[in-house]
């Protein structure tokens, strides 16, 4: 496959947007697995929006001339990235704070912040006349033009994702699927939990940094749902969600590549494919089964 | 005669600013097998909470000590209604999730199978051949030997069920009566379960808490039988 070499050499022109797609595939399902367990799906709709708009207002007040936030041409990028983790983070903090507190209109507030965030995003784009190809090509699916180093930064924290997911499977399993049992064998569910979200909302920052808030809410959904019929276990929903939304980010940039596609939607696109054919395949093979119904 | 495992003294239990029972006054001592029970919505559940530490007492006193000075070690077998179906966990997988203690990662690092444990708990409770099945595919005593075993696996001073017994038949509710009698005495666990039902288990307890408008009645289950709540049992059969 000389097209793969092609696209994967380290002199390729868009590395960035390669590697930075597949960095995305492979570590958001993992996240999005406990979005889909513990029912937080609103969650993964709600926060891409926000770093969108977290990325919008860094651009905006960088195009309105506050260079100084910036400290320069090279700075301008650092500004997009702590605009999203800015914007994702304080969604989260006080989201978890409403929850804690209580209150059975979650769906409804992640709606409001969804609708909220989108309005945001447009208004700071319209007011950022400079600032609208990016955002543009953002919403596309085009990664976000950042220095070799912070790329690197970038993938290392992904890697950190997905090690920190690896490592305490146990603990955040434990806490998703049991709080009550969680806390009377002395675990800290807010301290697991708080965990959890710092690497949800990590992944979506820089994810959307890479790939707009399309393809992570997205990659967040589809790849778990595509491995849910097929997992027996918690590694294997991991694994193979990881392998799902990782295929679906190669296919969609090899697609994307070849016939001058916009990458975000043919990502998409890819994943969902992935699920259709998961539950195409479940249903026929529990249709031979005795029609004994997918879990 | 032992101290109290559990002690309560006028205690209120509930939720932020309202309680559920008032001038709570209770102990377990341990080996007590205690039947809370009461109606729907009389506050079983939610004087199990707060004896597990899931929620504060909210007035008067309430202390739990166990062996090691601190709060017991429970074993909690929740309601199985509230264990969300969609996980694609296997028997074994939810009564491992009975050695997830604190400190977990360093047996992990040092390479401590708790493999052996956990086959032993599962099969302690009839549970070995449930092993490898889906957790969401069983039946409701399927499910409760599993997690009875997870609760097991947690090597409890004091076991604490809610509502073990609800929505299941009648030959399995007397497998898992006798399954709960026999790990008592094996282990010399301390138990307290949950049940709004009376007259199955009434040859079970050693003490009865009673839930009834907004009071927990306590006593020796024979004492209990003799009095007022005696009849009420009676008329309620
Ligand atoms: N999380 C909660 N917050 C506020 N009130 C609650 C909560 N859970 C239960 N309650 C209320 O406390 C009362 C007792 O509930 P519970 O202890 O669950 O009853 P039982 O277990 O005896 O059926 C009920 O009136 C119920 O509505
Ligand atoms: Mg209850």
């Amino acid at each position: 496959m000389s097209l793969l070499a092609e696209v994967l050499a380290p002199s390729f022109l868009l590395h960035h947007a390669v590697y930075g797609s597949l960095a995305v595939g492979f570590v958001c399902p993992l996240v999005g697995v406990y979005i889909i367990l513990r029912r937080m799906v609103f969650w993964g709709v709600a926060l891409p929006q926000v770093s969108a708009a977290g990325i919008a207002a860094a651009l905006m007040l960088q195009g309105l001339g506050y260079a100084w936030l910036s400290g320069g041409e090279a700075g301008e990028r650092h500004l997009a990235i702590v605009g999203a983790v800015l914007f994702t983070g304080a969604a989260i903090l006080a989201l978890a704070w409403l929850e804690r507190r209580g209150g059975s209109v979650g769906d409804g507030r992640l709606g409001a912040l969804y609708a909220a965030a989108g309005a945001a995003t447009i208004l700071c784009v319209a007011w950022n006349a400079a600032g609208e190809t990016e955002m543009m090509g953002l919403l596309k699916g085009e990664i976000v033009s950042i220095s070799e180093s912070d790329f690197h930064a970038m993938i290392n924290a992904f890697a950190a994702i997905a090690a920190g997911l690896f490592l305490f499977q146990k603990e955040l399993l434990l806490v998703s699927f049991d709080r009550d049992m969680a806390v009377t064998l002395g675990r800290s569910v807010v301290v697991w939990d708080a965990l959890l979200y710092l690497m949800v909302g990590l992944t979506v920052s820089l994810g959307v940094m890479t790939v707009g808030p399309l393809v992570i809410f997205g990659l967040l959904v589809l790849p778990p749902m595509a491995a849910l019929p097929w997992a027996r276990s918690m590694g294997a929903l991991s694994v193979l969600a990881s392998l799902a939304g990782g295929l679906s980010a190669l296919g969609g940039f090899l697609l994307s590549y070849s016939y001058d596609l916009p990458l975000g939607p043919v990502i998409v696109g890819a994943a969902t494919a992935a699920w259709a054919a998961s539950a195409a395949l479940r249903a026929l093979v529990d249709l031979r089964n005795g029609g004994r119904a997918a879990p | 005669m032992k101290p109290p495992l559990l002690r309560f003294r006028h205690a209120s239990v509930g939720y932020g600013s309202s309680p559920v029972l008032t001038g709570v006054t209770l102990d377990v001592v341990e080996g007590n097998f205690v039947g809370v029970l009461g109606h729907n919505g009389s506050g079983k559940t939610t004087l199990l909470k707060t004896i597990l530490g899931l929620i504060p007492n909210l007035k008067g006193e309430f202390a739990a000590r166990g062996k090691a000075g601190g709060a017991p070690r429970f074993g909690y077998v929740p309601q199985k209604e509230r264990l969300d179906p969609l996980y694609p966990l296997t028997g074994r997988d939810v009564a491992a999730m009975g050695t997830y203690r604190r400190l977990e990662l360093f047996r992990r690092l040092r390479g401590l199978a708790r493999e052996d444990h956990i086959a032993e708990c599962l099969a302690d409770c009839g549970a070995a051949a449930l092993a490898d099945k889906r957790f969401s595919d069983l039946s409701g005593g399927q499910k409760q030997r599993v997690l009875i075993a997870r609760a097991l696996a947690a090597e409890p001073e004091v076991l604490a069920l809610d509502e073990p017994l609800s929505g299941i038949d009648v030959t399995t509710q007397r497998a898992l009566i006798k399954l709960l009698k026999h790990l008592k005495e094996e282990r010399g666990l301390t138990v307290l379960m949950v049940s709004h039902r009376v007259h199955v288990e009434k040859d079970l307890f050693t003490h009865v808490v009673w839930c009834d408008e907004g009071k927990a009645h306590s006593g020796e289950t024979g004492e209990m039988l003799k009095g007022r709540l005696g009849e009420m049992f009676r008329g309620e059969m």
